[in-house]
């Protein structure tokens, strides 16, 4: 199991941004669905969805980043790849007014989920593959944060990479890995709070 | 609540917690204190809360929370934030300047990230690996580049292609090939880079049978149809039980096995069978117990 996992954090990290084809699935099912709710012209689903969902919270955000227009594919981080139809729901609005707010509170999301699922991880098996997934989304919010003109949080996404590849090896001592959650949790909930700040200011100006 | 009142409890709590410390009361509650009081900072205005962070680094706090310190000053978006960080970086050792190196890779300033470039000719193994990490938080390729193209020993330089590989810095490593030549670490990097055109390139090119073998393998690692397809045509056409085994190690770890099966069907060597058997148990096939049952026969 042991070497199985190594392989798979060894996996995580000669990655660079693959998705598998599953998860691509859902976010294009993700889009749909905001790009209904863009439109006005469905109700929004009821909220079924837990806080701590890793899928809700990975298709809710994505739909917010991805549906308003920000072309993000699973590509090589050159755009589109050629002849690929995704919905492009609302490229007619201007970025400026939208994007940075959608993006915020999806990102605000993915950081709530990241610090309960830091908050209540164990050790073992089921730890390291949580954290890999952890690192799946942090990547997907990374990209999104580059293509959504917010170069600082990619930069502070990234960051956190390093310290979760850390968190997910299977060898990590006890008293390393609480000192990783805890470094994580406060890196987690001043940017959280910064966010929610910001979100705060922008909505007293308008 | 204004940002005064925040403030003063924010500095309240700073200061308490030194208190509480000398009061004999669990270290561990003071730093509680102290870490909440450090991440309230992040609201106020920059010119608030950088005296209040400055004394903290100053101060005789824990490791842990001085590092927390940095962070938020990290989030400072003030040149004097950016120019403590650089003393950190400079100046201090271990755990802290390790943590101020990392900040000014979250920050992204040009400026700052070239000073990194100094502090990385002066640096231990610790502080270069993590410069080498500031610049992949930062996104700046070409700085990683510089120290690979530069470097006067291995280690530097492959630890450096390690991180353009896992930055998919395609063009920096090709690069380097022209520069450096070939290594063990370039080809992998290539691999992890996803450059499977220079691998391909390198695959086909039997002047090294070494390096050849390598860069067959390491096609494994990028994966995907076109990759099986290569490997299986390279394993047919090998002239040497080297290049034919790598080509069967890349479909090992592509993880090919509709592959190795097509070619222990195809195979009339009984050894070549065996072995290509072997490898489908490795892969865990699920056509293996039917390939067992007919060699059983």
């Amino acid at each position: 199991m042991d070497k199985k996992l190594d392989k798979l954090i060894a996996a995580h990290e000669a990655d660079i941004h693959a998705a598998p084809a599953h998860v691509v699935q859902q976010w294009h099912s993700a889009i749909d669905e905001a790009a209904a709710l863009e439109r006005g012209r469905v109700p929004a689903p009821a909220p079924r969805w837990h806080p701590t969902s890793f899928f809700w919270g990975m298709a809710v955000t994505a739909a917010l980043a991805i549906g308003i227009g920000i072309g993000f594919f699973v590509t090589d981080g050159n755009g589109p790849p050629a002849g690929s139809q995704g919905p492009m729901v609302a490229s007619t609005t201007p970025q400026s007014e939208i994007v940075p707010a959608a993006f915020t509170r999806g990102l605000q999301v993915h950081l709530r989920d990241s610090r309960q699922q830091i908050a209540s991880l164990d050790q073992g098996a089921d730890r390291t593959t949580l954290v890999l997934q952890l690192i799946e989304q942090n990547r997907m919010f990374e990209t999104a944060a580059d293509q959504n003109n917010a170069p600082k949080l990619a930069r502070v996404l990234r960051a956190f990479e390093p310290i979760l590849l850390q968190l997910a090896a299977t060898d990590i001592a006890p008293e390393d890995a609480e000192a990783l959650r805890a470094q994580l949790a406060f890196e987690l909930n001043v940017m959280l709070t910064k966010l929610a700040s910001e979100s705060s200011d922008d909505s007293q100006t308008t | 609540m204004n940002t005064l009142a925040k403030l003063l409890v924010i500095a309240a709590g700073l200061t308490l917690s030194a208190t509480s410390m000398a009061q004999s009361e669990a270290p561990d509650d003071a730093e509680e204190l102290k870490l909440a009081a450090l991440e309230a900072l992040i609201t106020a205005p920059p010119e608030r809360a950088l005296p209040l962070v400055n004394k903290v680094l100053a101060g005789d706090s824990s490791i842990d929370v001085k590092e927390r310190a940095l962070f938020i000053l990290s989030q400072i978006e003030a040149p004097e934030a950016q120019a403590t960080l650089l003393r950190f970086a400079r100046e201090e050792e271990g755990e802290l300047q390790a943590e101020a190196i990392r900040m000014l890779g979250i920050g992204g300033d040009k400026e700052a990230l070239a000073t990194l470039g100094e502090i990385y000719q002066a640096g231990d193994h610790e502080v270069r690996d993590a410069i080498l990490e500031a610049y992949l938080i930062a996104g700046d390729k070409q700085a990683v580049f510089e120290i690979a193209a530069n470097a006067d020993n291995e280690d530097d330089f492959e630890e450096a292609v390690d991180m353009l590989g896992a930055m998919g810095a395609r063009d920096e490593l090709r690069e380097l090939r022209s520069r450096a030549g070939m290594s063990d670490n370039l080809i992998n990097a290539y691999a992890i880079s996803g450059d499977l055109d220079t691998l391909r390139e390198l695959a086909l090119d039997d002047s090294n049978i070494e390096l050849q073998a390598q860069a067959i393998e390491a096609m494994g690692i990028v994966g995907g149809d076109q990759v099986n397809t290569t490997l299986v045509e390279i394993y047919q056409g090998a002239t040497s039980d080297e290049i034919r085994e790598a080509a069967l190690d890349g479909l090992l770890i592509s993880g090919h096995d509709a592959g190795v099966l097509e070619l222990y069907r195809a195979s009339e060597n009984s050894a070549e069978k065996k072995e290509l058997l072997e490898r489908l148990v490795m892969m865990g096939s699920d056509d293996v117990w039917t390939i067992i049952d007919s060699a059983l026969e």
